[in-house]
């Protein structure tokens, strides 16, 4: 096993590791699409917050394609995949006591979407 | 780990230290002994955070982007090198979005699932950023959460949060204070907190220069 060696702290920590994967791969949905978040309750890790689970939400914008973690966290692969910032309302998740203007942001990865047939 | 702080009262020499700092001091020892960890390379890591990497970090940035359009644009478009530009890289910073703050909209930052946090540009989080009730109250009130911390917004302003539960952090890029028109970069950086870059604060007020 290395053992990090103090000469070593800075570059190690400046360089980072990101979870981006280059690889082109198609992506799901564009951003103003509507989206379902997948009610699903996974025994093992996931990125997937309850709150959003069966909320309904759009697509603001790409982030581009990143490691999995559900399976990456169980060591079944990376699965890389596109990760979306989704808009939910915030009365679609709280009700119509929240505030009719605000809207919580949340980083969803494809796996976790589903188009939004409804609407 | 070694802690560096003064105390006011006696007792705090001779007292016994907590369960967590006892378990901290007993894993350090073992990993030691085991060669698993060098010392020095700890001591390395907390200078780091301690003395390089922090909110002065985010200040230059958000500094330079009031008063450098160029820049203000490179920042919104592409954040991840725009900061680069300072030579703020690395762990927890890899994938960065900068969020604007304007008249109309309010930004803030929370991580619910557990504490992400962009630490090149502000170090590490504070001890509520990590706290079950900023976590959970953040998304489901945040007017109620801002207000605690002394930001009261119009009802007019759209409030938005942005969960980090994915790889990307997100900074603030809060307003400008008013009256700051003559400040140079580095006086602006002063006013910038660290809270107003996580979006729960403002800039401070600039000082009143003697005539």
């Amino acid at each position: 096993m290395r053992v990090l060696a103090a000469a070593d702290v800075g570059r190690m920590i400046l360089k980072g590791g990101s979870a981006r994967v280059p690889e082109p791969l198609p992506a799901k949905f564009a951003p103003g699409d509507r989206v379902l978040a997948r009610n699903v309750n996974p025994v093992g890790h996931t990125r997937l917050p309850r709150y959003v689970r069966g909320r309904r939400g759009v697509v603001d914008r790409d982030h581009g394609v990143f490691v999995f973690p559900d399976t990456h966290a169980a060591g079944l692969g990376t699965k890389p995949q596109h990760v979306y910032s989704v808009r939910f309302a915030a009365r679609e998740l709280w009700g119509p006591d929240a505030s009719p203007r605000d809207a919580i942001y949340v980083d969803l990865w494809d796996d976790y979407l589903d188009p939004d047939g409804d609407r | 780990m070694s802690g560096g702080h003064g105390h006011d009262h006696d007792d705090e020499y001779t007292a016994p230290l907590g369960e967590t700092q006892l378990r901290v001091k007993a894993l350090e020892s073992l990993l030691t002994e085991k060669g698993l960890v060098d010392p020095q390379a700890l001591a390395a890591l907390i200078d780091l955070y301690e003395t390089r990497v922090g909110p002065r970090n985010g200040a230059r940035v958000v500094a330079r982007a009031w008063v450098d359009p160029a820049y203000r644009k490179r920042l919104l478009d592409n954040a991840s090198a725009a900061i680069a530009e300072f030579g703020f890289t690395g762990r927890q910073g890899e994938d960065m979005v900068v969020l604007e703050n304007t008249p109309r909209v309010h930004n803030m930052v929370v991580c619910t699932l557990c504490s992400c946090y962009p630490w090149p540009v502000l170090g590490l989080p504070p001890v509520w950023y990590k706290s079950p009730p900023y976590r959970s109250r953040a998304v489901l009130d945040p007017r109620g959460v801002l207000k605690e911390f002394g930001v009261a917004l119009a009802d007019d302003v759209e409030v938005r949060v942005w969960d980090s539960t994915a790889e990307v952090r997100y900074l603030v890029l809060p307003e400008r204070p008013p009256g700051t028109e003559g400040l140079h970069e580095d006086e602006l950086a002063a006013l910038v907190t660290r809270d107003s870059m996580i979006g729960v604060g403002r800039p401070k007020a600039p000082e009143r220069r003697p005539r």
